[in-house]
């Protein structure tokens, strides 16, 4: 493994792989941030929660990493919404998250399986 | 509204409005100087939008509202850290703010790359404009680099001769006798060469053909003979073998020798380096090869060998034929050596009275020589025609470039108010004039290379070095300065005048959607009537050569053009020896070809008018003392019987006939001018006259034929003398020309049939039919014309468009005027006046500023127009008259257009 995904893995644990699940929601289409919040609470029957005073801070500081882009789009019968999307290095970055998660979940199933 | 600005007491509150204000909430929370103030808004609004969402959603799944509210509420206050999340989050990566206004601390190049990618992104949005804005400009640049290109290689490049600039070419000079430039005579030749300081060397040369002749056939081939000391004073040493020796150069010597041209080389021995040492039978003759002249060598049109000439000094003073050039020292002028020469010439002319007396020596530089004043006129007059053009487009792209200026008044405002400097915005425009400017330079080099292609096909063939015109990097340094001094034409006045406006007028103004500043428009009136200006004065010039062509087609050329061909007959000296033989040679071929089906006239000529022919002689007259000076020079021509009704020139008396032979009285035939000038209303039949170059005896004048323009339609006729070529043969090489009733070219084949028949080692050549040689002598003028009245003509198009331009604006930003005034009664008549009236008054303003500077600037076109004068008062008027035309059109869409306005419409659009 190399040093950039062992930080990468390491991160992944401190944050519970937060960055992980907005990139992978953005990957199929571009989303606004409150469609964004409900998809996560929908997918995990409200196990997992985004409040509006973490995610918008981690919609932003993932913008200003450049990994996704933020767009004010104006559709006509609709509100106006701050869409979100992937950029060609954010595409990348999910994809390295992804297999480092998959990985750091393979781990835990080994060390936990149950010996006999 | 919700609970705002106290927090503890929000319930009572919240129940009196269905929704809370949100933004209020967060704005509360959100301490404006925490966050950069740049994404405050945008956080405020997003944040906003929700919790009015996750408000909605719950009350949708049943809450009421207050509960919703509340729900919504706790959701906010559990994240306290909000502010603090925010703010790290925004931290992430230094802020910068997208830049509309001033950097505080520009980097150069960013900024500029900045600038750059703006500009870019500005004209991409607006194709029309840009596409527009391109190829008026390309055509300008375009046809301001073709005609630089032409200049370039004609005028400004140096000659292709080591030093070219101290290259000379000398003539012999007779003011007296109205001869300013004559060919020089071998002895006089020989004795400037022997005496002349002031110049390194001093070369003669004069123009050769011969009749090659090889297993292959016979033909002609171009040639010069010159002395030895030719290819040096040119600073050219031949690529292969050697030059002429000086003992090879003198009468007597072994003078059959020849340096043949690379091209030649090629053509005929296929670049065979074995050449040299072998020989080339001309004229009869063997030759043998000693040397190969570089490929570069270029000395008039398609030369083909050279072979010593071999200055005689025992041939007669009087006997001029030879091109003289030279090579200055470093340190002598062009007027010292001029001193010197005439020096000598003086002296030999108290030595030989007789043949030197009046003459003196002219000098002038290759260029002089070469470049003749009326091609560097003309050269020029195009220049400044082009640059005119480009003017106009760089009027009409300003015109554009202020349009679009006051439909970005907007974005440009609020880039001021948001603290961008005034030259920054300026920058800005440039910038986006630069980089049109930049494309359409690139556009207009691809359109110079065509157009300068074209030029070189079909260009005149007396403009000198057309074949050397080639691109360079003074074509590519031109086109680039033109392109960015048109940047900065088309682009300073307009960004100047767009950045003036205060930002809170224009804003408000660009609120209301009323016009701009009466400033621009007073600015886009100007332009317009400069470029009306502009295209009137090219238009007067582009007029004056057209009625100057006009004119010229309609002089007599005094002999019938249309059916007659020419062909030239070179007989070899070695077979035919005397006059007698040649004679006979043209009396069989005149026979056979007279009894051609078709053919109505023929006969021989040693020169025929329009092809470049000019032989002189001095006449005199016998019954006067020559003391009176009575004299004259005129062209002689040697011609057969029956050439005056072949060419269709009227003859009053007799033709040539049978009876004029060797050894009867000697006759001529005069043209009327010669005749006219010896005898004013008399008639000179009968009379004699002294014939210099046909010896001392007096001819008898038998006939009086019609005058002839043999140098072109633009020149007066000159005087002409007429011997019978049965009784002086021996002219070389003798030109057939003939008339037919059918296609006269399609004798060409029966002809050399003839010919072949007759004797198979005579070569003929230079079989053209006299209406192209007419065409050909019209070519200069008829390009000058072509490219004027394009140019002209492109400069009234972009005019015109300039106008519409204005006009069109001028309609749509005085709709709602428009719409009171119909409103109140007034008449749509006179609607469609008022603006027709304003468009021709910037027209008619133009028109006469054109007019003026035409007066001008015509004189300089003066010696390019034939029988017209530079203020020709039909051109003057005329043109404007045009002008006023093509801009009531120009005028009538825009004017239709404010007809139709309707008044509630335009009011309601308010």
């Amino acid at each position: 493994m190399t040093a950039i995904t062992n930080r990468i893995l390491d991160r992944e644990l401190k944050k519970g792989s937060a960055e992980l699940i907005i990139l992978a929601l953005l990957e199929a289409r571009a989303r606004h941030g409150y469609e964004i919040s409900q998809i996560i609470e929908q997918r995990s029957n409200g196990t997992v929660r985004f409040k509006v005073a973490s995610l918008y801070p981690l919609l932003y500081r993932l913008e200003r990493r450049g990994w996704i882009v933020g767009q004010w789009v104006e559709k006509e019968g609709q509100r106006r919404r701050r869409y979100y999307r992937l950029t060609r290095a954010g595409r990348k970055v999910l994809a390295e998250q992804r297999q480092g998660w998959l990985r750091f979940v393979a781990a835990i199933g080994r060390i936990t399986a149950t010996e006999g | 509204m919700c609970r705002v600005p106290v927090r503890p007491k929000v319930l009572d509150v919240r129940k009196a409005t269905p929704m809370c204000d949100w933004k209020a909430e967060l704005k509360r929370q959100l301490e404006e100087r925490r966050i950069d103030p740049t994404r405050h808004f945008t956080v405020i609004e997003e944040l906003a939008l929700h919790l009015e969402d996750r408000y909605r959603s719950l009350v949708a799944r049943g809450m009421s509202s207050s509960e919703a509210e509340q729900s919504v509420l706790q959701e906010l206050e559990e994240g306290e850290a909000l502010e603090r999340e925010l703010r790290r989050a925004e931290r992430a990566a230094p802020v910068s703010v997208p830049i509309l206004g001033d950097h505080p601390r520009p980097r150069a190049m960013g900024s500029w790359g900045q600038d750059i990618r703006y500009a870019a992104r500005a004209l991409r949005k607006s194709p029309g404009f840009t596409a527009v804005a391109i190829i008026t400009l390309a055509l300008g640049v375009g046809a301001n680099t073709a005609i630089f290109t032409i200049v370039n290689a004609v005028m400004l490049r140096p000659f292709a001769f080591a030093d070219s600039d101290r290259l000379v070419r000398i003539w012999e000079s007779n003011p007296e006798r109205g001869w300013p430039t004559f060919s020089a005579s071998h002895p006089n030749f020989l004795d400037w060469r022997a005496q002349a300081k002031s110049v390194e060397g001093l070369a003669a040369t004069t123009g050769a053909s011969f009749a090659l002749t090889s297993n292959q056939g016979a033909e002609i081939v171009r040639g010069a003979s010159v002395s030895a000391d030719f290819l040096p004073v040119l600073g050219v040493s031949p690529a292969l073998g050697r030059n002429f020796r000086e003992e090879e150069d003198r009468p007597g010597g072994n003078t059959r020798l020849t340096i043949v041209s690379d091209r030649f080389w090629h053509r005929q021995f296929g670049g065979d380096p074995l050449i040299l040492g072998r020989t080339l039978k001309l004229n009869g003759t063997d030759y043998a090869v000693v040397g190969i002249l570089p490929a570069s060598f270029s000395w008039g049109t398609n030369l083909d060998l050279l072979v010593p000439l071999a200055p005689d000094p025992a041939r007669s003073r009087g006997d001029h034929r030879l091109t003289v050039i030279g090579r200055l020292k470093p340190d002598a002028t062009v007027d010292q050596a001029q001193t010197e020469l005439a020096t000598i010439a003086a002296a030999l002319g108290q030595q030989f009275p007789d043949s030197n007396r009046g003459w003196t020596v002219r000098l002038a530089t290759f260029y002089d020589w070469i470049v003749p004043t009326e091609i560097r006129d003309s050269l020029l007059v195009l220049m400044g025609a082009v640059a005119l053009v480009l003017l106009i487009a760089c009027g009409n792209v300003a015109n554009l470039l202020l349009a679009r200026g006051a439909t970005r008044q907007k974005e440009l405002s609020i880039r001021t108010a948001l603290g961008a400097a005034r030259w920054r915005i300026v920058r800005q425009l440039l910038t986006e004039s630069l980089l049109l400017a930049m494309v359409s330079g690139a556009a207009g080099f691809a359109v110079a290379a065509g157009v300068t292609r074209l030029l070189v096909a079909y260009g005149p063939e007396s403009v000198p070095r057309l074949d050397e015109v080639s691109f360079d990097l003074n074509v590519l340094g031109f086109a680039s300065i033109i392109s960015l001094a048109a940047a900065l034409l088309f682009g300073l006045v307009p960004a100047i005048q767009i950045s003036r406006q205060r930002p809170a007028d224009a804003l408000r103004d660009a609120a209301r959607g009323s016009s701009p500043g009466e400033g621009r428009h007073r600015l886009r009136s100007v332009l317009t009537v400069a470029e009306v200006a502009l295209s009137v004065a090219l238009l007067i010039g582009a007029g004056l050569l057209l009625r100057s062509f006009a004119r010229l087609q309609q002089v007599d050329p005094g002999f019938n053009v249309a059916p007659l061909m020419m062909m030239r007959v070179n007989l070899p000296r070695s077979t035919y020896t005397t006059g007698a033989a040649m004679a006979a040679f043209y009396d069989r071929l005149l026979s056979d070809v007279r009894s051609f089906p078709g053919v109505a006239g023929v006969a021989t000529s040693s020169g025929v008018p329009l092809a470049g022919d000019s032989t002189a002689t001095e006449i005199r007259l016998t019954d006067r003392p020559a003391s009176t000076g009575e004299s004259l020079s005129a062209d002689w021509r040697l011609v057969s019987p029956g050439y005056f009704a072949a060419i269709g020139v009227r003859l009053r008396g007799r033709d040539f006939d049978a009876r004029d032979r060797a050894d009867t009285p000697p006759v001529t035939i005069l043209s009327e001018s010669t005749a006219n000038r010896f005898w004013p209303g008399e008639d000179p039949i009968g009379k004699t006259v002294v014939l210099r170059s046909f010896g001392e005896t007096p001819h008898t004048i038998i006939g009086v034929a019609g005058d002839v323009r043999s140098y072109g339609l633009d020149s007066d006729p000159t005087p002409i003398v007429y011997g019978s070529s049965m009784v002086y043969g021996g002219w070389n090489p003798m030109s057939l020309v003939w008339r037919s009733a059918v296609a006269p070219a399609s004798h060409v084949l029966a002809l050399h049939d003839v010919v072949r028949r007759i004797d198979p080692s005579v070569p003929l050549y230079d079989i053209r039919s006299l209406s192209d040689l007419l065409t050909d002598s019209f070519g200069p003028r008829r390009f000058n014309m072509y490219l004027l009245g394009c140019f002209a003509g492109v400069a009234l198009l972009l005019a015109a468009i300039g106008l519409f331009g204005v006009m069109a604006y001028l309609v749509s930003q005085r709709t709602r005027e428009i719409g009171v005034r119909l409103a109140l009664g007034a008449d749509r008549r006179d609607i469609f006046r008022l603006i027709i009236g304003r468009g021709l008054a910037l027209a008619v303003v133009g028109a006469l500023i054109g007019v003026s500077s035409a007066f001008w600037l015509t004189r300089v076109m003066q010696s390019l127009l034939f029988s017209v004068s530079a203020t020709d008062p039909g051109t003057f008027v005329t043109v404007p008259a045009l002008l006023v035309i093509v801009a009531m059109i120009a005028c009538y869409i825009p004017a239709r257009r404010a007809m139709k306005v309707d008044p509630v419409t335009a009011l309601r659009a308010e």
